[in-house]
């Protein structure tokens, strides 16, 4: 599989896929989404927020103006509630290892 | 005595092994390998990071750094580190630095690949054949 890319200051790609605009393939899916906002879910309990410049066969990402939010689970000692804490960071630019990657999906509208 | 750099290759050679130029000239690591010589944030799978200069990157993501401060995910403190190398499994993040053209440098870094692969052929044929003629 080719390299995508996308770039918001060049219009054209590196590499071209046989050039078709149909969905054939799950990977097709997340093609449309070049160049959007994309949540990613990645394990160990983390999230990502941000602009997708590029992916490969891997999802292997390259995403741009990210907010990670990492979740964690603190149990209360004696009542045993369950405490969610979130930890948020914003990054410019972010290189994502495809095999930490879960789902991809349009950003979540909230309500 | 300096222990001698077995692959030594600065920035931007290619590997000269025909599998992993395949597999960087279609997957991402190709940006990572045109970042090589760059200052970057490498954070890893088990929480630490380690922050240094990249000075080679293969096909399977696997990184050599030098000049590292490097923190452990048990560790609470950071330690520097003069060569470190991280197994591209263990990597989560690479951060990219913000003066880096991503398109620019994925390019390059074909252009890199591609410019071995021609130079091979160019042995009056004598050169090993990467691209086969399609055969009838």
């Amino acid at each position: 599989m080719r390299l995508i890319l996308c770039s918001n200051s060049m219009a054209d790609e590196v590499e071209q896929q046989p050039s078709t605009n149909t969905v054939e393939e799950p990977l097709d899916l997340i093609r449309l989404s070049l160049d959007e906002r994309i949540y990613v879910k990645m394990r160990n309990d983390r999230e990502l927020r941000g602009r997708l410049h590029a992916y490969d066969q891997h999802l292997n990402m390259i995403l741009g103006d990210v907010e990670e939010t990492v979740t964690t689970v603190e149990i209360d000692d004696e009542t045993y509630e369950e405490l969610y804490k979130s930890t948020k960071r914003n990054i410019p630019m972010l290189f994502v290892r495809g095999d930490g990657v879960v789902l991809v999906a349009p950003p979540l509208r909230v309500g | 005595m300096d222990p001698v750099d077995v692959q030594g290759q600065s920035q931007g050679e290619v590997c000269s092994s025909l599998r992993e130029r395949s597999i960087s000239e279609n997957s991402l690591v190709a940006l990572l390998q045109g970042m090589q010589g760059h200052v970057t944030t490498v954070e890893l799978r088990d929480e630490g990071w380690a922050q240094g200069r990249l000075q080679n990157v293969d096909a399977f993501m696997n990184l050599r750094m030098r000049d590292v401060l490097y923190r452990g995910h048990n560790m609470g403190h950071t330690s520097k580190l003069q060569d470190l190398f991280i197994t591209g499994r263990n990597i989560r993040f690479v951060h990219i630095p913000d003066h880096m053209d991503v398109l620019q440098t994925i390019q390059t870094q074909l252009q890199r690949i591609h410019r071995v692969r021609t130079f091979n052929r160019e042995g009056g044929g004598g050169g090993r054949r990467e691209y086969c003629p399609k055969k009838k």
